[in-house]
């Protein structure tokens, strides 16, 4: 089975036993509820499915795992830059065409009262902009792009 | 005594307010927009009326329309909570005018703290120490007119504001111009008012506020301070009281100077007084806020005062009923954010599927969600706070480090491992806490440690999980041994 999670992709096969599932030395018992053991020690943990999305909380940790289906492929960041959060757009500070270097702001969103300033991750030209002024984003919108 | 309040706000304070009252006998009636509808507070509040309109300026910040609600449900009286309109002296004007009881201050006592400048002045009149700055009438010219002679860094602020809003801290000259213009902006949208102050920015410094309660006995007094240093964005996360930085010396001379600012603008009810505290122990008055504060339960808990229910004790027209002040043991508060502290803490939002809170003793949570409710950008991402007390000060680190370890929030990303490793942090853990903390301990951005053991315990659990369907199981069995209803027989539509 493969999962991507926020340090790329990783791969498990699993060694089944009943209800139980081994993996690293460690058993995890599952039924109603979800039970780990770690050298004879037991700890509750919970998970649960968003979307595609497997959420574990496990020894105080939360972690996210997407299901990655058998076979698909999914580019990564293409150079675009996308909206962090839903929001408005406040202000564009550049113009279509013009040459930035990494770390310049390109552009002021705002989220929840709060601004936050969109940087340019490389050095670029800025080939289109999706958005101006006033303009209502969703999260991940791509708001411009930049070509290196 | 009061009959019937309406509350003016939302979420977990709406919640701590309706709850006080039931407490005290007084009717609750809770306002809310169409999309809190079927959340905590409109629940346990007596009774719920919904605003009409959309974004915050039609509802919860629509005075009219909140005050016409309390006349048409009898109200006695109004409490704002905090933000808001609890800040705003025309709104507490117009309830008085109404005939109301206003829950907090004066509107002149508000109009005095509101406006920083009028506090500084009236402040440094009742011989309070201030910190050195200047307010700006005149736009972005003066702002770079001014600069110099404040100094760097310097922190520009909403004259009108709060909560880190419209506040900007400027390192180099170079980046003022950019900085004041955002934090004109954001005052403009966030208060109606682009005003702004500069002030120099004390590094190293702490940030600490002492409570303050007066009734109309002639009584004001102190109820100790809370140290609030650990902030980000200038919005404080981790809250404690008693402050490792005080003695009873210095709790004493601050206590007193907030006395003393809450005299000089005759101050009734309850409020805070804010102050920064160098490294040498130099203090100086930063703001009054003049409400009841998000972190009001830390002083709650080591005092044993239930400041809400003197609230409304005190606006009721009885003398509040604290005692000699006695600090006892320690408290923590932090503030849980649907928020990525792993990605320059940018609000988050998402299900909470999962909402499974900390219990034990000395655990207190305040919260205005629950499981199965959203996270959604229309509001503060403030989920819930979460204080404990214990008998010394490491005891209460180690039981908010349980407690936060014990803490379930699946579907939405929040700051609960940031909180936890903060409780764990060598220098929270020595009380070395200064408000520039966040950035000095992870300049180039905090990221949760994940051992090897926990990621491979984390792809055990997800793929077991998947491999078994977990969760979506448990319901189907459930849906078919539950016995068929009559009532979903007469729902069922035929074509």
């Amino acid at each position: 089975m493969e999962f991507k999670t926020s340090e790329g992709r990783a791969e498990i096969q699993l060694t089944k036993d009943g209800s139980s599932f081994i993996h690293e030395g460690m058993i995890l018992h599952t039924g109603s509820d979800l039970l780990l053991e770690i050298d004879g020690r037991k700890h509750k943990v919970t998970a649960t499915k968003v979307g595609d999305t497997w959420w574990v909380h496990v020894l105080g940790h939360t972690l996210q795992f997407e299901i990655v289906e058998p076979g698909a492929t999914k580019a990564d960041d293409d150079g675009g830059l996308c909206a962090p959060m839903p929001g408005k757009v406040l202000e564009v500070l550049v113009t279509e065409g013009q040459s930035v270097n990494k770390g310049d702001p390109l552009m002021v969103m705002e989220a929840m009262k709060m601004e936050h300033k969109i940087i340019a991750g490389s050095d670029g030209i800025v080939e289109t902009i999706h958005y101006r002024a006033g303009d209502q984003v969703s999260q991940g919108a791509e708001l411009l792009s930049l070509s290196e | 005594m009061l009959k019937r309040t309406l509350v003016a706000n939302r979420g977990e304070i709406a919640c701590r307010i309706i709850r006080a009252c039931k407490e005290a006998g007084i009717e609750s009636v809770a306002v809310h927009a169409e999309n809190d509808a079927g959340t905590i507070f409109t629940e346990i509040a007596d009774i719920s009326v919904q605003l009409n309109g959309e974004g915050l300026a039609e509802t919860y910040l629509n005075q009219q329309q909140i005050l016409d609600v309390a006349i048409d449900q009898g109200c006695d009286s109004v409490h704002p909570g905090f933000g808001f309109l609890s800040e705003r002296a025309d709104f507490a004007q117009a309830v008085m005018d109404a005939g109301l009881i206003w829950i907090g201050p004066s509107p002149e006592a508000i109009t005095k703290m509101g406006d920083k400048m009028t506090a500084r002045i009236t402040m440094k009149e009742a011989g309070v120490p201030v910190i050195p700055g200047e307010e700006i009438n005149g736009g972005i010219e003066e702002v770079i007119e001014v600069a110099p002679s404040v100094g760097y860094p310097l922190l520009l602020k909403a004259t009108a504001g709060g909560g880190g809003k419209g506040m900007r801290a400027v390192h180099h000259p170079d980046n003022l111009e950019s900085e004041a213009k955002a934090a004109m902006r954001e005052a403009l949208n966030a208060f109606g008012d682009d005003r702004i102050y500069i002030e120099r920015l004390l590094t190293g410094s702490r940030h600490i506020e002492i409570q303050v309660l007066a009734d109309n006995f002639g009584r004001t007094i102190h109820l100790g301070e809370r140290e609030c240093s650990v902030q980000r964005r200038h919005q404080k996360v981790f809250e404690e009281s008693p402050s490792v930085a005080l003695d009873s010396e210095l709790r004493e001379a601050m206590g007193s100077a907030a006395c003393n600012a809450a005299r000089a603008v005759d101050y009734v009810g309850a409020g805070t007084v804010e102050f920064l505290v160098t490294p040498t122990g130099e203090f100086f008055f930063l703001e009054m806020n003049t409400r009841i504060q998000v972190e009001h339960p830390v002083t709650e808990m080591v005092t044993g005062v239930d400041l809400v229910r003197e609230q409304l004790r005190i606006a009721g027209g009885e003398p509040m009923s604290c005692r000699e002040l006695f600090m006892r043991g320690h408290a923590i508060e932090v503030r849980l954010y649907a928020e990525d502290p792993a990605n320059n803490f940018l609000p988050s939002i998402g299900p909470l599927k999962r909402f499974i809170a900390p219990t034990g003793p000395g655990v207190r949570l305040d919260t205005g969600v629950r499981e199965g409710d959203s996270v959604t950008p229309d509001y503060d991402p403030m989920l819930a706070k979460l204080i404990v007390w214990a008998p010394s000060r490491k005891e209460a680190l180690q039981r908010m480090g349980r407690a936060l370890d014990e803490f379930v929030i699946l579907g939405c990303v929040t700051n609960i491992r940031f909180l936890r490793e903060l409780c764990d942090h060598p220098d929270v853990v020595d009380g070395w806490t200064t408000t520039d903390m966040i950035d000095r301990l992870w300049p180039d951005g905090w990221n949760p440690e994940i051992t090897q053991s926990i990621s491979d315990a984390g792809l055990l659990i997800a793929a077991a999980c998947e491999s078994t369907n977990h969760g979506k199981r448990i319901l189907l069995s459930q849906e078919i041994s539950k016995a068929p209803s009559i009532f979903s027989t007469i729902q069922r539509r035929f074509p």
